[in-house]
């Protein structure tokens, strides 16, 4: 075998080889091959909902082009333009708080698990959705998923601020090494998002022109949730990195959060992800800045009933 | 060993030297076009990656001419070249997968057994390198 190795380019054959085997492996593991992975523990659903069931449709919707009405689901859809970008803005009123969802794609955990906003949307017969923090192209966040805990491995200190929706609906924000199962199962947290950073807390802007998704320094498709209050929330999508529209930077989206009176709002997965689809049509122009396409995703936040 | 055979290994470094420069400027030229495509997104990993062939490969070599250019004749020195080499070449590998998944917002388990790797592999390449040195030291001192 030494000897084999000895002779001119034998080694340096054999080693490159194994080199782009080992680095392929690295590429295809981390963006491809798919692979499930149990829950970390179930706190199990709130008392509240065991209670009264999941709720059901009340009466017949009455559905527009940008807007949405049945009784318990009032959703209205608006387009506007700011920051040389057009952004979409859904209007959520809701009656009970399990109507405010989420998803994952193949209802599986794990990494590279992924379908389309649209697909998953489908298969949960959602009425309005976005997509969420794509918790599965990482391994680490917190992922609390309609009361399952999947996740229980904080953030590094500095990137950690999660949203947090109780059985209640209410939306909050607390950095993920504070966070402890027993926390969530005592405060009633039904969802856990680890992306961020929070745009408004407490009815404040709470990010500086400078802030930004870890190193990200431009304007891009963003994606974004607020509360305004109890049961009242929005959905807001920009386009980007086309001709049309440039993107927003994080402080301006927190602006545009402020400015619809949220008084907790929080950055969701952005870029080639964002996609906002409302009864089965695409409202946003998603892109990757090469193509319009919907990119596949691993968990979508939704209003249904199912 | 033949004289010949010192002869071509001595020419090695050289070589060496001017392949690693080549690599360094393909892993610049490599890094900015791939920020084009990044949205702004930036990573150390990649932006320092010419640093392992520059210092690691063409720095290194240069030195190791200048310094000991009887080098390439001690015994063990084309194991020290094949593990050194590799070194190198798996920690560029490392550091440039650390950048892909760094603008992609992703990470992975390997890349730091991966760089693990690289370093054993460089460090194995010295450690045969001297030992032949102080081996051949010793026999000249006998």
């Amino acid at each position: 075998m030494i000897d084999f190795l000895k002779r001119p380019w034998r080694w340096a054959v054999c080693f490159s080889i194994a080199l782009v085997g080992a680095f392929a492996f690295i590429l295809l593991d981390t963006f491809v091959i798919p692979r499930a992975q149990a829950p970390a523990d179930s706190p199990g659903p709130s008392a509240e909902q065991e209670e009264s069931g999941p709720p059901v449709l009340p009466e017949e919707p009455v559905i527009t082009e940008a807007s949405y009405s049945d009784g318990g689901v009032t959703i209205s859809i608006e387009t506007a333009r700011a920051h040389d970008t057009t952004y979409y803005v859904a209007d959520i009123r809701v009656t009970d708080p399990s109507l405010l969802r989420t998803a994952l794609a193949g209802d599986t955990f794990g990494r590279n698990i992924k379908e389309t906003t649209s697909e998953i949307a489908e298969k949960h017969g959602a009425i309005l959705e976005v997509n969420g923090d794509y918790y599965g192209f990482r391994d680490e966040g917190y992922v609390l998923r309609n009361g399952t805990l999947y996740r229980d491995v904080p953030r590094e200190p500095g990137g950690d601020a999660a949203l947090l929706i109780d059985g209640a609906g209410d939306f909050s924000v607390a950095g993920e090494n504070e966070l402890t199962e027993q926390l969530l199962e005592e405060w009633g947290i039904r969802q856990v998002f680890s992306f961020g950073p929070a745009l408004v807390e407490d009815g404040q802007v709470a990010v500086t022109p400078s802030s930004e998704v870890a190193q990200s320094m431009r304007s891009n498709p963003r994606t974004a949730i607020g509360q305004i209050a109890p049961l009242h929330y929005v959905m807001v999508v920009s386009d980007g990195r086309t001709r049309e529209s440039a993107g927003l930077s994080l402080a301006e989206l927190a602006e545009i959060l402020d400015g619809l009176g949220c008084q907790t709002a929080y950055n969701l997965d952005g870029g080639g992800s964002s996609t906002m689809v409302f009864n089965g049509r695409v409202v946003n122009n998603p892109t990757n800045g090469r193509r319009s396409k919907e990119r596949e995703v691993s968990d979508i936040v939704y209003i249904g009933y199912r | 060993m033949s004289i010949s055979v010192i002869g071509n290994r001595r020419g090695n470094i050289p070589k060496t030297v001017v392949a690693y420069l080549i690599l360094t400027l393909a892993a610049i030229a490599f890094s900015r076009v791939y920020a084009l495509f990044s949205h702004g997104v930036s990573s150390g990993a990649m932006t320092w990656l010419f640093l392992y062939p520059l210092l690691g490969g063409a720095t290194f070599y240069t030195l190791l001419g200048l310094l000991l250019p009887a080098a390439p004749s001690v015994a063990g020195y084309r194991l020290f070249y094949n593990l050194h080499n590799s070194g190198v070449a798996t920690l560029s590998a490392a550091s440039l997968l650390q950048g892909i998944l760094e603008i992609a917002g992703t990470a992975s388990a390997y890349t730091a057994p991966l760089s693990y790797a690289g370093w054993t592999l460089a460090g194995g390449g010295l450690a045969v390198l001297l030992t032949g040195l102080i081996r051949r030291g010793c026999g000249d001192s006998l």
